[in-house]
């Protein structure tokens, strides 16, 4: 299993998650419910618990 | 008259409405009508192939496209579909795909102008996936997503490698996203992006369902897809050149509707999240680009989807491997009975074997065999060949009356597990078998003497 984080969109607030790769790659994340684009730093939340 | 998904819903169609249920009413399949429909039919364990006649683009117009889902949802269907009794649903059916899978067809080449999948041709300038009534089915989907079949061909041998893939609208009219995840899609794929080139892909949205069954055959590399699902089929697969590159990459000519494209060298897009297979979102993530080259189409096409992480898409994974994996256990043990990939685990992380046990320690050895039969396995329980793997309240039974925690279970650490699971990259196997080194209480049984004299029929019942 890979890691995942959540993410909470900064727009719409839909919650989402994404391959952990995508954390730091520098890439804008989609939010599949508004289609807002932005970088995981932007996202009004991220919940990167991991055990 | 070829095969094709026409003539099998007309099969369907003289069974009734459980088997062909044909929907008049407009739906809008990428605002979660059509998986709403199916959705409420499945809490009511109610499995018909449904035809949605009035569809809408993703344009918001009228599409001339029906939809047609819901065709594997029955193993007595995938059955009829493979030309054996529906009645013959269980390891019948699943060791009679093992030996289609052992069979080739060659399959036959027909020109352009006789192949029905050619009958209208969009070429690269206008060519638009949202003519097309796309499905999005769950909530947290990115998009409206194709789940058919795709095919590759390999740049050295020329052989033509068929699997499931999907193909995610990223809101262009000639750019998608593609998940590949299917190892010989990928070794392909590699040699292309090897020499810096395009990677051809043709996506088949639609045809018998055969034609679909056949393409999971757990055929070795350098098969030719084609002619195994020709054995499928029980006919030669026709084929014909595609619009873009002719002769050079054919394509099924009796296909519903063919998408023509090329996987760029390099290229990525934003995929998912999917409802996938397990019931879980697939978690975003960066997959490969897909540019359209051309879209051509039946002129009465039909756009097939499956109903992902439900019924069909389960049976589209336990049909085609129960048998094979059946038959290689036995070459190895010689006791196997019946082996079973329930829905409850997606029909790609579970397995349920029966065995005829002689001697303690021979249900972990089946089982760690087991394991190695599907990189997806995640867990495989081992019970007595008195237990149907079929029924999964018996297979509990057993786990919970004959296991012994302490023995009987044995968690295997560091193992790569493809799905999210709360197992991570572990693998658990199970001994549900009745101890034979100890006194054990019996199984109830009514005489069965008695159950051979007494009909229920002679008691009106």
């Amino acid at each position: 299993m890979e890691r995942i984080f959540w993410v909470e969109c900064r727009q719409c607030h839909g919650k989402f998650y994404c391959d952990y790769t995508l954390r730091n790659a520098g890439l804008q994340l989609i939010c599949p419910f508004c289609k807002d684009k932005f970088l995981p730093d932007e996202a009004a939340s991220l919940d990167e618990r991991w055990r | 008259m070829p095969k094709d998904l026409h003539t099998f819903l007309d099969e369907l169609r003289l069974l009734g409405p459980e088997e062909l249920a044909r929907v008049d009413k407009p739906v809008r399949p990428a605002h979660f009508d059509v998986t709403a429909i199916l959705e409420h039919l499945a809490r009511e364990k109610r499995y018909p192939t449904l035809l949605f006649r009035s569809t809408e683009d993703l344009h918001g117009r009228p599409s001339r496209f029906p939809v047609a889902t819901n065709l594997f949802a029955t193993r007595a269907r995938c059955a009829r579909a493979l030309g054996l009794p529906p009645e013959r649903d269980k390891m019948e059916l699943s060791l009679a795909y093992a030996g289609l899978e052992r069979q080739q067809v060659p399959s036959v080449v027909i020109p352009a102008d006789d192949a029905p999948a050619r009958q209208v041709v969009i070429g690269q300038d206008e060519a638009d996936l949202a003519i097309l009534p796309i499905v999005r089915h769950f909530e947290m989907d990115l998009a409206p997503v194709l789940t058919m079949a795709t095919i590759m061909k390999d740049p050295d041998e020329g052989f033509y490698d068929l699997t499931f893939i999907k193909t995610f609208y990223k809101d262009r009219p000639r750019r998608a996203g593609l998940t590949i995840h299917s190892p010989h899609h990928l070794r392909i794929l590699k040699k292309y992006e090897e020499r810096g080139q395009p990677a051809p892909v043709v996506n088949v949205l639609g045809h018998h369902p055969a034609f679909f069954l056949g393409s999971l055959a757990l055929s070795p590399w350098g098969t030719n897809d084609y002619d195994v699902i020709g054995a499928f089929m029980r006919e030669p697969v026709r084929l014909t050149g595609s619009e873009t590159w002719g002769p050079d990459f054919l394509v099924p000519a009796d296909a519903e509707i063919l998408i023509e494209g090329v996987i760029p060298p390099g290229e990525k897009e934003i995929c998912d999240p999917f409802g996938e297979v397990t019931r879980h979102y697939q978690p975003q993530g960066l997959k490969q680009a897909f540019d359209v080259t051309a879209i051509t189409h039946r002129n009465d096409a039909i756009l097939q989807d499956i109903f992902s992480g439900h019924e069909e898409h389960w049976f589209l994974g336990s049909i085609p491997k129960e048998g094979s994996m059946f038959n290689s256990l036995q070459r190895q043990h010689g006791c196997i009975k019946a082996v079973h990939l329930p829905n409850s685990g997606a029909a790609r992380f579970t397995a349920y074997v029966s065995i005829h046990k002689e001697r303690e320690g021979i249900a972990k050895r089946v089982a760690t065999s087991a394991l190695l039969e599907s990189w997806q396995f995640n867990w495989v329980v081992v019970v007595d060949e008195d237990i149907d793997v079929f029924d999964e309240q018996e297979v509990l039974w057993a786990v919970y009356t004959n296991t012994d925690p302490s023995r009987d279970v044995d968690v295997l650490k560091n193992q790569y597990n493809i799905f999210h699971s709360a197992a991570g990259h572990q693998k658990i196997i199970v001994d549900a078998t009745r101890p034979l080194d100890t006194v054990f209480p019996e199984k109830i049984a009514v005489p069965a003497s008695a159950m051979e004299r007494i009909k229920l029929s002679d008691f009106g019942l």
